[in-house]
């Protein structure tokens, strides 16, 4: 199967080694990609002098497991509550853009229409747009729809993302014509196509754009805090956020809430992410 | 009561979020009968501020005032929202330039019918505009330069009184382990802005509208600042910045430019072995400068009741000194605006205190209305390449100059 | 005749049945923002998204004339030519060891995607606080206090300008993974048949197989993943922000066009018309440079094919 496998014995050696050098970089590689995570974690487990000691340690020099108890019963900042809000968000976000990107990707790569191309276009075309630039005139728009402080206006107007579309569109380009065409002759329209064949056969690439979309439901920032007004609507970005005022920064509060607030992600990643790779990989972007 | 049944709305609720979005909006206890307000803080960080200011909103009998505690980018959040009718109907902020040429905040100088000679003239300037006032100043805040007597006193050195004394003071003090001087982890450009200017007895922007730093000596001036980093003797890139007493407190540098604020803690910590000054003066006409601020009162022009606003600002930051008093002296640590209050003050009387309310009273400035944040950004652009690029300070400044004084003349003509 | 006529109105209802929802979504919450801020760039609208004052290209003559924001958009291009060709190496590199590796391929995968779900926040935290901070108990600093080396203010120094490395290396661990598992996809998709052609035809194993054989093969996953680094670099912000911003503003180094508009413009200083301008200007030089990298990769389909 590979090319190496045909070589001489002279070259066998070279392959080995070869090969146990791959290992050794890629497991270095792999050590440097988690020194962040330890990072974080020594911080957040920390008091506030070890973080900022003079003196460098691996470990801090006790380990508080305390501050995680602490950062929940803090009064100040309403922790596990920005961890619903932002769990709820997420998920009604990346629901609702799953389900409408990818009935959109469908529609453009397979139903014929006359300026399919157009439409396309014009949604490849925002990608371009950053979203900072907008930001005013949506706040505007948002806010004269009465949508201030509500559910819907935390997650309606983030719903329609042309990256999830796109992905969605090349993905059907490549999908086997050969299952659609069968259901056609069952008789089947294009609404139950979708939903009987093309959907139970396309779950990798719903959980891709899942994966993307929970993450960047999940870590944006200015729009809940603008949106949801009260206290009772703060994201986990948002509460974060508050860690650091103009006064003081606290410091090991904000590394333990952000260690907190990836570990839910990171969980879901760990358990989905043959899954997801798998889905990326067949995404066909190209 | 009220709050206990809010609590149990919110328990009960669940994972009801839109629920909870129309139901907490941050009532103190809805004391109030009357007219609906929402009156909105930026997040302080000394606690018990919030809960404080929601007391005092509580108390209020005339308008049902709801406080909202944003964290975030604030000044960007409240300029957002005074385009929209979702904003606040009362708010901490400048205002703005903008918003008070834009009409988006109220005149309230008749607000301060009687008392307006007992608002510190350096904080209630910046609220002024075409000789009206626009914003209730709230609490000083100023900043200063921390210093630690026995690492001067070990080092032979005095505390410095003029800016030459300052960079050869920061030289002595510094050595392998400790750094002489922080600025800030930007080397002092943001932290600094236009104090050094005032120090050489200049001005950002004059009475009359004009650039104030169109002298010679502000090149000189700056100049000097060029020399603190060049000479090693600054430190840079702490975890955290100069507002935060912690590398000063933990030895990593000798003295210190933070806010007013940190002084509770610096105190706790190192008792008597410490000491404040102004930052020192520079040239023959120099001065010692001390920057001041305060955030404002304003009300909002797009509020609905705009009428019973001006009133619930009245009442609190002019009428209820007990509130002032509690707000700035209680919760960190501020100069209340209002000279009558600040005599009052116990707290202010000895040790460090009673030199930052004397610096303050003598040497304060503020920065002016007319200083937009573009000319800012482009004088804080300059200071920087000064500082660290050892950009030449007159080339720059004349730059500066320029494009600031035009800018002006748009920011006059506005109006 | 009206059968066809018939089948094509058929296929436009179901068109707009699939499509429509995103579409009318798009428009309202996408094009009515975008197309407001294009009329705001020929207005002065300071503190207001009405306005009233229409003063044609002013906002874009004052944008173009103004240095900072030239520099701003030097910045970027600085960035781009740093941040796409080192993800891009990067991300290669780990996709084809942990492709042929026999052992723990999951755990590896597993490990460099993970930085994917943390957020430029959380990084710029770790990154600034802990890893990079000057002083010298950050961990940069202990690590060349082992060799005796001096501690480095890495975001304060502008000579030489350390702030690259910090910024860089904390957008490659953040996004490396993602494009990793792209062109994963794309190995895996390669003919095996081919490698046995290649090697039956002599090529060594390494250099050779990767020079003819994958790279080639990889030509369209690498299209892809060009475009969505370009179009991620220029939209930079959160990072740069919270390891270079202080509470009273931003260096004039390292400040990518958005950061600078922000300041300026889009933030407290609402100068809408402004900001506008220079969003739109921005965006041009992103299409220039897109259109521009795509032509490239065209030529270079070309040669390889000739």
């Amino acid at each position: 199967m590979r090319a190496g496998e045909r070589a001489t014995s002279a070259d066998d050696t070279l392959v080995r080694a070869g090969r146990a050098l791959r290992l050794v970089l890629l497991t270095a590689l792999a050590l440097l990609f988690l020194v962040p995570f330890y990072l974080l974690v020594r911080n957040g487990l920390a008091s506030e002098q070890d973080i900022t000691s003079p003196e460098w340690t691996f470990l801090p020099t006790e380990v508080r497991w305390s501050n995680v108890a602490e950062l929940f019963r803090d009064g100040s900042v309403p922790f596990a509550r920005s961890l619903l809000n932002s769990a709820l968000i997420a998920v009604a976000t990346t629901l609702g853009t799953v389900l409408l990107a990818s009935l959109a990707g469908y529609g453009l790569a397979r139903i014929p229409y006359r300026h399919a191309d157009k439409v396309f276009h014009g949604v490849l075309g925002t990608l371009m747009v950053p979203a900072a630039v907008t930001f005013v005139p949506s706040f505007v728009l948002v806010s004269s729809l009465g949508w201030i402080s509500t559910l819907r206006g935390l997650v309606v107007p983030t719903l329609f993302s042309a990256f999830a579309c796109f992905v969605f569109r090349q993905y059907f380009l490549g999908f086997p014509r050969e299952l659609e065409d069968a259901a056609a002759v069952d008789g089947l329209g294009y609404w139950r196509t979708y939903w009987l064949v093309v959907v139970p056969n396309a779950r990798p690439v719903f959980a891709a754009v899942g994966a993307i979309v929970l993450i960047g439901a999940w870590n944006s920032f200015l729009w809940p805090l603008v949106i949801g007004q009260d206290r009772s609507a703060w994201t986990v970005q948002v509460a974060l956020s508050s860690f650091t005022t103009s006064q003081v920064v606290r410091l090991h509060e904000l590394f333990v809430a952000a260690a907190v607030s990836i570990l839910p992600l990171l969980v879901l990643f760990l358990g989905f992410q043959r899954w997801i790779a798998a889905g990326v990989e067949r995404s066909g972007i190209d | 009561m009220t709050m206990k049944r809010r609590a149990l709305l919110a328990a009960g609720a669940g994972a009801g979020l839109l629920t909870a979005c129309g139901s907490d909006t941050g009532r103190g206890g809805g004391g109030g009968a009357g007219p609906a307000l929402s009156h909105w803080y930026h997040q302080y960080g000394e606690a018990g501020a919030e809960q404080a200011v929601k007391r005092y909103a509580a108390a209020y009998r005339e308008a049902d005032v709801s406080v909202q505690w944003r964290p975030g980018n604030y000044d960007q959040q409240t300029a957002a929202a005074l385009l929209t009718d979702a904003g606040p109907d009362v708010f901490e902020g400048g205002p703005t330039l903008d918003q008070i040429q834009g009409g988006q905040v109220v005149d309230l100088t008749g607000l301060l019918d009687g008392v307006k000679d007992d608002f510190d003239p350096a904080v209630l300037a910046p609220k002024t505009y075409d000789g009206r006032i626009w914003g209730v100043p709230q609490a000083v805040d100023t900043q200063l330069l921390y210093y630690r007597k026995s690492l001067l006193e070990d080092a032979g050195v005095q505390p410095p009184a003029t800016l030459d004394e300052l960079v050869d003071a920061a030289r002595e003090l510094t050595d392998g382990k400790v750094k002489g001087l922080f600025l800030g982890n930007d080397g002092g450009a943001g932290a600094l802005g236009g104090t050094p200017l005032y120090a050489a007895g200049l001005e950002l922007v004059t009475d009359g509208g004009e650039v104030g730093f169109d002298d010679p000596a502000a090149a000189r001036t700056l100049g000097r600042l060029r020399r603190l980093y060049a000479d090693g003797s600054l430190l840079l890139g702490a975890p955290t910045d100069w507002s935060d007493p912690s590398a000063f407190l933990q030895g990593l540098t000798a003295m210190q430019w933070s806010g007013l604020w940190a002084l509770p803690r610096v105190q706790k910590e190192l008792g008597d072995d410490f000491g404040v000054l102004p930052f020192p003066r520079d040239g023959a006409s120099g001065r010692p400068a001390v920057p001041v601020g305060a955030y404002g009162a304003a009300v909002s022009a797009r509020g609905a009741h705009k009428e019973a606003a001006k009133a619930y600002v009245k009442w609190l930051w002019v009428e209820r000194t007990d509130y002032q008093q509690d707000f700035a002296l209680s919760y960190g640590f501020h100069i209340p605006a209002r000279r009558s209050l600040a005599e009052k003050a116990d707290e202010l009387r000895t040790g460090a205190a009673a030199d930052a309310v004397r610096f303050t009273a003598d040497h304060g400035h503020a920065q002016p209305l007319l200083w937009t944040p573009t000319v800012q950004t482009l004088y804080q652009d300059a200071l920087s390449r000064i500082i660290k690029d050892g950009a030449h300070p007159e080339r720059e400044l004349r730059t500066v100059v320029r494009k600031v004084s035009s800018e002006l003349d748009r920011a006059k003509r506005t109006s | 005749m009206t059968g066809a006529a018939g089948t094509v109105r058929r296929r436009t209802v179901w068109f707009w049945v699939f499509v429509g929802p995103f579409a009318l979504g798009l428009a309202l919450f996408t094009y009515v923002p975008l197309l407001w801020s294009l009329a705001l760039s020929f207005f002065d609208a300071r503190n207001t998204v009405t306005p009233t004052d229409f003063v044609g290209l002013d906002n874009y003559v004052h944008v173009l004339g103004d240095d900072a924001f030239t520099d701003s958009l030097w910045t970027f291009l600085v960035f781009t030519a740093f941040i796409v060709p080192a993800t891009y190496v990067l991300s290669l590199a780990l996709a084809l060891m942990v492709n042929r590796v026999r052992w723990a391929r999951a755990f590896f995968r597993s490990v460099f995607f993970l930085p994917v779900a943390c957020s430029y926040v959380v990084a710029a935290l770790i990154w600034k606080m802990s890893l990079f901070n000057g002083v010298r108990f950050g961990l940069a600093n202990t690590v060349l206090g082992w060799f005796g080396a001096d501690p480095v203010a890495w975001l304060s120094t502008t000579d030489p300008p350390w702030y690259w490395l910090v910024i860089v290396t904390l957008r490659l661990w953040l996004q490396a993974g993602f494009y990793m598992i792209l062109f994963l996809a794309g190995l895996q998709r390669i003919d095996p048949v081919l490698y046995e052609a290649a090697a039956v035809d002599g090529a060594r194993p390494g250099r050779q197989v990767l020079r003819h054989i994958t790279l080639p093969q990889l030509r369209a996953t690498s299209v892809a993943v060009v475009l969505l680094l370009v179009v991620n670099a220029f939209q930079a912000f959160d990072e740069f922000y919270n390891l270079l911003s202080d509470a009273r503003g931003y260096p004039p180094y390292a400040r990518p066009p958005l950061v600078y508009l922000y300041y300026t413009a889009l933030g407290q200083g609402q100068n809408l018309g402004v900001g506008s301008a220079g969003a739109v200007v921005l965006a041009l030089v992103v299409a220039v440079v897109t259109v521009g990298q795509a032509r490239w990769f065209r030529l270079g389909a070309k040669e390889a094919r000739a």
